[in-house]
């Protein structure tokens, strides 16, 4: 992908981070609005690397997508760009956020799942480090 | 056709086969592996293509956690898919495979090309090709072999990453497997 693109994306997903809606969503479950993943579609409860998933459906391709660890407590949320939609040069604007730190963003490639059935980006926006997230397992 | 869907581990599989009374010459199943990398970047079956002889078992295993897949013949059965089974075969659809050492099984008795699919990334190209016996067959044809016809235009086409990743039948038959480029 245009590294302007992913540039771009990055930067505007930290810009709506603290700046719209309110969630309560420090520990799991957040607010009713949002679902479990794996109750809406075939995943597992837990995913490998993520954690434990909910989400707003009608925020559905683009999320957030709030992801838990093991123990309930909020560590990333998670925004899936389809890349038609980049390339398309679709805007995603007043995205929610967390209000929470923010220790780093991931963004990376992923082919598709279940709940989105298309190539798209995770913006993985973590609010521990990456030494922590790396115990998701 | 048969199919059969279980969620038996290797282990179980083992026990229920000591239960069983196993016909002498009946060929083992060919396996295929569902892949995928760790934050599902990549996504594959291995071997992407096999040949069997008619009246083998096909056994797909789900072989990575946290990123399901399916294995889904290319049929207008399977949300309006183009046709690339024989016509005489039935379809297949796995459903989901969620869990490491999940497995689905189809005895493929038609000769010719057998095209499949995942469900959730086809777009991103896992695909995979069977040759039963001798090629032949829908799905040895272009993939716009239909283009034009009256009866198909609610056919949904390959796409693009999907019709580049199959393997071709000449290497298939070549080689009885081929493995992802």
């Amino acid at each position: 992908m245009n590294r302007f693109v992913s540039v771009g994306l990055a930067l505007a997903v930290l810009a709506t981070v603290g700046c719209t809606s309110t969630m309560a969503q420090q520990m799991a479950p957040p607010s009713s609005n949002y679902k479990k993943v794996s109750t809406l579609v075939a995943l597992p409860d837990f995913l490998p690397g993520l954690g434990t998933l909910y989400v707003d459906p009608a925020t559905l391709p683009a999320g957030p997508f709030l992801a838990y660890d093991r123990q309930g407590n909020l560590v990333s949320s998670v925004y899936m760009i389809p890349v038609k939609d980049i390339t398309a040069h679709k805007a995603f604007n007043d995205l929610a956020a967390a209000k929470e730190k923010v220790d780093h963003v991931d963004m990376y490639y992923n082919a598709g799942h279940p709940g989105v059935a298309e190539p798209h980006y995770h913006v993985v926006v973590w609010y521990v480090s990456p030494q922590q997230a790396a115990t998701l397992k | 056709m048969g199919t059969r869907r279980d969620f038996l581990k290797a282990g179980g599989l083992a026990l229920t086969g000591l239960a069983v009374p196993v016909v002498a010459q009946a060929a083992r199943p060919a396996e295929i592996q569902m892949l995928s990398s760790p934050r599902g970047e990549e996504v594959w079956f291995d071997p992407i293509g096999v040949r069997i002889q008619p009246g083998q078992t096909v056994r797909w295993i789900m072989a990575s956690p946290g990123n399901p897949h399916t294995t889904t013949a290319y049929h207008p059965g399977n949300a309006s898919h183009s046709l690339r089974i024989p016509e005489a075969a039935a379809p297949w659809d796995s459903g989901f495979l969620v869990k490491p050492g999940d497995t689905f099984e189809v005895t493929l008795t038609v000769e010719g090309v057998y095209d499949y699919f995942c469900l959730p990334h086809e777009a991103a190209g896992m695909v995979g090709r069977i040759v039963v016996g001798r090629p032949g067959g829908p799905g040895a044809l272009p993939f716009d072999y239909f283009a034009g016809r009256p009866t198909t235009q609610a056919w949904v086409p390959v796409p693009e990453a999907a019709r580049a990743a199959f393997p071709s039948v000449v290497a298939i038959v070549a080689n009885g497997a081929v493995r992802r480029r």
